[in-house]
């Protein structure tokens, strides 16, 4: 069977004009043709035109409460098993990802919950003292008044086959009310788009103000009119794409990179007894299971405390019984050539290790998992992901974040069991070396609403403040018409 | 020197493990008789097997990893193969290495640490290439003026192919023939003037050299507006890739200003692919169409293989190559290259090295990360 879908959200274009360019996706015995937008130079100016143009003159008026109820129905539709998007994407999504089934379905639901209305003011409370100054002058502590604006046009590029994962800056940009411009990942082409016609569903006016399109990354053609048009770039994608990216970029436009990055997990001796050692395994293997390690959130090292009751090439043991447990009911996804070769290069560095004793492979090549133990404390590396990994036998968790220093750029996430004492200890030393997120093992791969993603703010970077200063407002005063 | 023994499997078969001077001399016979047949490949791979196994400590150790000794290894498909890499970190060969008379390393452009082989000796070697060389690039002519775009032997000891063209000047190259990569880098001047003159006298001729260094006098060509029209003949002849010591250019791309800059067709572009850690080359038969199907004489067979599990590959699909090259006797005989390719009627053809995937997420892949620890 053989299914097409029309990619992307084109408000403003007339839909028989707007050329396409048709990608196929094959997995678990199905293809998906998927027809990216490809815009001409005028369609695009266009496109930027008219949203920006709607922004203004509706968005901005919008109460920000209208906006996140646009969000929380859009959500609500598609964590409705019975809407025909979400069966949309529980067919579509699968095949194009090449994620199981079950493993798309937990992800979608469990990622959608992060944009319920609750969530979405967690969001603006974490960001903003008084999110009132989105809608208007708000009284500030200093004296004066503020009021916040988004940008007119915000862009994003989007990267990754995580599916949904544009919704995360999609929504932001939407709660700051920018006019929005995002551009799918060709890995993940789909959900972007199915959120911007629920929103425009939901509150056309506001759907006016969005758009999704696609275009050839680095190829010239329309790349340069929206980087040239926007007022902000969002971007995602490795630290080449990124530079690239932003040579691009006007220097008055503010450029928002958000590169590749490395999660690792810390297991203490304390939580290593046989009754917590079997479970933490397998929430780690869950972490690592989802979407793959294709997550920048998800562990590729674990270190594991010396000194417990159950001893760190025990706690591999589970790890790789845990992984070969989740993989009958959520199927690796078929790699690529190039993705075997990561991995068959990752085991193979460690088989040269193996012969020397320093390393110990578990299983078996052809098994959709790799475990090694590594017996000596081993610095931050990444695995040949898609389900590998490494467990680093260390004499004390206090040896870790010299280990993972090095790599301050590619830090972010890191998975921690361990009593609240030593958790606490440990956190001031990670956040000294850079790290920006310690999630409990088993939701390393599921952020909390209002995450400051790589430590930065999701809404407050997007804004600019405006400030009538104490002065100005006394001055008026002089000139009102009751003024003595 | 190493001599010989014999080991016994428990159901009592015998394992000989023969003697470097029985290696050799096995070598030299087989290479010598095109007509060996599979069975007589076969033999040879599986005691040389038990030879390396037997006297190289790494390669056992790696082998017996993974199940595989001389005693439970029945076909030479089933002998385990190294992969590439381990021949940086691992010392493999089965001489002490300070007894071989030489040794070549890899020109160390991919990653940390150069890959070596160990040599005990050349003559394998040597015969390796000159049997090669003689029926795939001079098919039955004796000899041919040479010129060479790389440095000599005595610029670069280690250097397998410095000394691979150095046997080709010798054996095959007429008196006339000249190296043009020196202390000084490419003696342009010195080239144009060789070529003009095997232009004027009608003279075919025959250019060697690794595929980058082809590149510059392309380019200097094209900024003179000069075009050679090499007689009829000649031919040209590129190895190694770009390896970037010059831009990258599309095979396509590459043997059309190869074609348009020398006057030879593209018939006539041959292309050799060998490595540091092999003792025998594979040749096509020109670049008419790229990628041309590869293969190599009957002492070095080809697998293509999944690259995680090491199991053959179905004819067609694309996969990692495997070689397994009998004349690389001192070292480890399989290997496991980071070569793409598919299995073609009459060889392989080489579709370029596997990358590791950049992650398709936002998750950081090993190569981007050891980019940036380079960089």
């Amino acid at each position: 069977m053989r299914i097409l879908e029309q990619a992307g959200h084109l408000p403003g274009l007339p839909a028989e004009a707007v050329g396409r360019r048709v990608v196929e996706h094959r997995a678990w015995g199905e293809t998906v043709g998927v027809a990216l937008p490809d815009l001409r130079e005028d369609q695009a100016k266009a496109l930027c035109g008219h949203v920006r143009a709607r922004a203004r003159e509706t968005l901005r008026r919008m109460e920000t409460v209208r906006i996140v109820e646009a969000i929380d129905r859009a959500s609500a539709c598609l964590l409705d098993r019975a809407h025909p998007l979400r069966r949309k994407a529980e067919a579509l999504l699968p095949v194009v990802t090449g994620y199981d089934r079950e493993t798309v379905r937990l992800g979608l639901t469990s990622y959608l919950k992060t944009f319920r209305r609750p969530q979405l003011l967690r969001f603006l409370a974490e960001d903003f003292s008084n999110p009132g100054v989105l809608d208007g002058f708000q009284p500030a502590v200093k004296g004066g008044f503020v009021r916040a604006r988004g940008p007119d046009l915000l862009l994003h590029v989007w990267a990754g086959n995580v599916p949904a994962l544009p919704l995360w800056s999609l929504v932001s940009g939407l709660l700051v009310k920018a006019g929005t411009i995002g551009k799918l990942a060709s890995a993940e082409p789909l959900t972007a788009g199915w959120f911007a016609h629920l929103i425009a569903e939901t509150d056309p006016e506001l759907g006016e103000c969005l758009a999704v399109t696609w275009w050839k990354g680095g190829a010239g053609g329309t790349e340069a009119t929206f980087l040239a048009q926007a007022d902000c770039v969002m971007a995602y994608g490795g630290n080449e794409t990124l530079t690239a990216l932003r040579a691009k970029v006007p220097v008055t436009t503010r450029f928002l990179p958000h590169g590749h990055r490395i999660g690792f997990a810390m297991i203490a001796r304390e939580a290593l007894d046989s009754r917590r050692a079997g479970t933490l395994a397998r929430l780690a293997a869950q972490d690592i299971v989802r979407y793959e390690q294709q997550g920048c959130y998800a562990p590729q090292m674990l270190f594991v405390e010396r000194g417990g009751p159950v001893a760190p090439d025990e706690f591999a043991r589970h790890l790789a019984h845990g992984l070969a447990a989740l993989a009958s009911r959520h199927p690796r996804r078929r790699l690529d050539p190039g993705e075997a070769a990561s991995i068959a290069a990752w085991r193979s560095a460690h088989e040269m290790r193996a012969l020397d004793g320093e390393a110990t492979l578990l299983g078996d090549p052809a098994d959709p998992w790799s475990v090694v133990l590594l017996d000596a404390a081993t610095g931050l590396s990444p695995s040949g992901l898609n389900r590998s990994v490494a467990v680093v036998a260390v004499d004390a968790l206090a040896d870790v974040p010299a280990l993972v220093a090095p790599h301050r750029a590619y830090l972010q996430s890191a998975g921690i069991a361990a009593a609240p004492a030593t958790l606490f200890r440990l956190a001031e030393d990670l956040a000294a070396v850079g790290l920006t997120r310690i999630a409990a093992l088993g939701r390393m791969t599921a952020p909390e609403a209002g995450w400051h993603h790589d430590g930065r703010f999701s809404l407050l970077d997007l804004v600019t403040m405006t400030e009538i200063e104490a002065s100005a407002e006394a001055a008026a005063e002089g000139f009102a018409p009751y003024a003595d | 020197m190493i001599s010989a023994g014999l080991a016994v499997a428990r159901d009592g078969r015998e394992v000989a493990v023969m003697s470097q001077a029985e290696i050799v001399e096995a070598l030299l016979d087989f290479i010598g008789r095109p007509s060996a047949t599979e069975a007589e490949f076969e033999a040879l791979a599986l005691r040389l097997f038990a030879y390396q196994f037997a006297h190289n400590a790494p390669y056992r150790r790696f082998a017996q990893q993974r199940g595989r000794t001389p005693l439970t290894v029945r076909r030479w498909r089933d002998i385990p193969a190294v992969p590439i890499k381990a021949f940086k970190d691992l010392t493999l060969s089965c001489c002490p290495p300070d007894e071989a008379e030489r040794v070549f390393m890899t020109s160390g452009t991919t990653g940390s640490g150069r890959g070596r082989s160990y040599h005990p000796t050349l003559a394998v070697y040597d015969r390796s290439m000159l049997a090669g060389f003689a029926a795939r690039i001079m098919r039955g002519r004796q000899t041919i003026r040479m010129g060479i775009l790389f440095p000599d032997e005595a610029a670069l000891p280690h250097s397998s192919l410095a000394h691979y063209l150095a046997l080709a000047k010798d054996h095959f190259g007429t008196e006339d023939s000249a190296v043009f990569v020196g202390p000084g880098g490419l003696a342009l001047d010195a080239l144009l003037t060789f070529l003009a003159e095997a232009e004027a006298a009608g003279e075919p001729l025959a250019l060697l050299g690794a595929t980058y260094a082809f590149v510059p006098v392309m380019d200097a060509l094209a900024e003179r507006g000069r075009r050679f029209a090499l007689p009829a003949g000649s031919f040209l002849f590129d190895t190694g890739g770009f390896k970037g010591q010059s831009r990258e250019i599309e095979p396509d791309a590459f043997y059309d200003g190869l074609s348009a800059a020398f006057g030879v067709p593209r018939s006539e572009c041959l292309n050799m692919y060998g490595m540091t850690e092999l003792s025998t080359q594979f040749y096509d038969d020109g670049n008419a169409v790229c990628p041309p199907v590869k293969s190599g004489p009957h002492w070095i067979r080809s697998r293509v293989v999944d690259p995680l599990t090491g199991q053959d590959l179905p004819e067609g699909e694309t996969g990692v190559l495997v070689h397994h090259d009998l004349a690389h006797f001192n070292s480890v005989s399989a290997i496991l290259t980071e070569d793409a390719g598919v299995i073609a009627p009459g060889g392989f053809r080489l579709l370029g090295r596997v990358e590791g995937a950049a992650s398709r997420g936002c998750s950081v892949a090993v190569a981007e990360f050891l980019a940036a620890a380079q960089g």
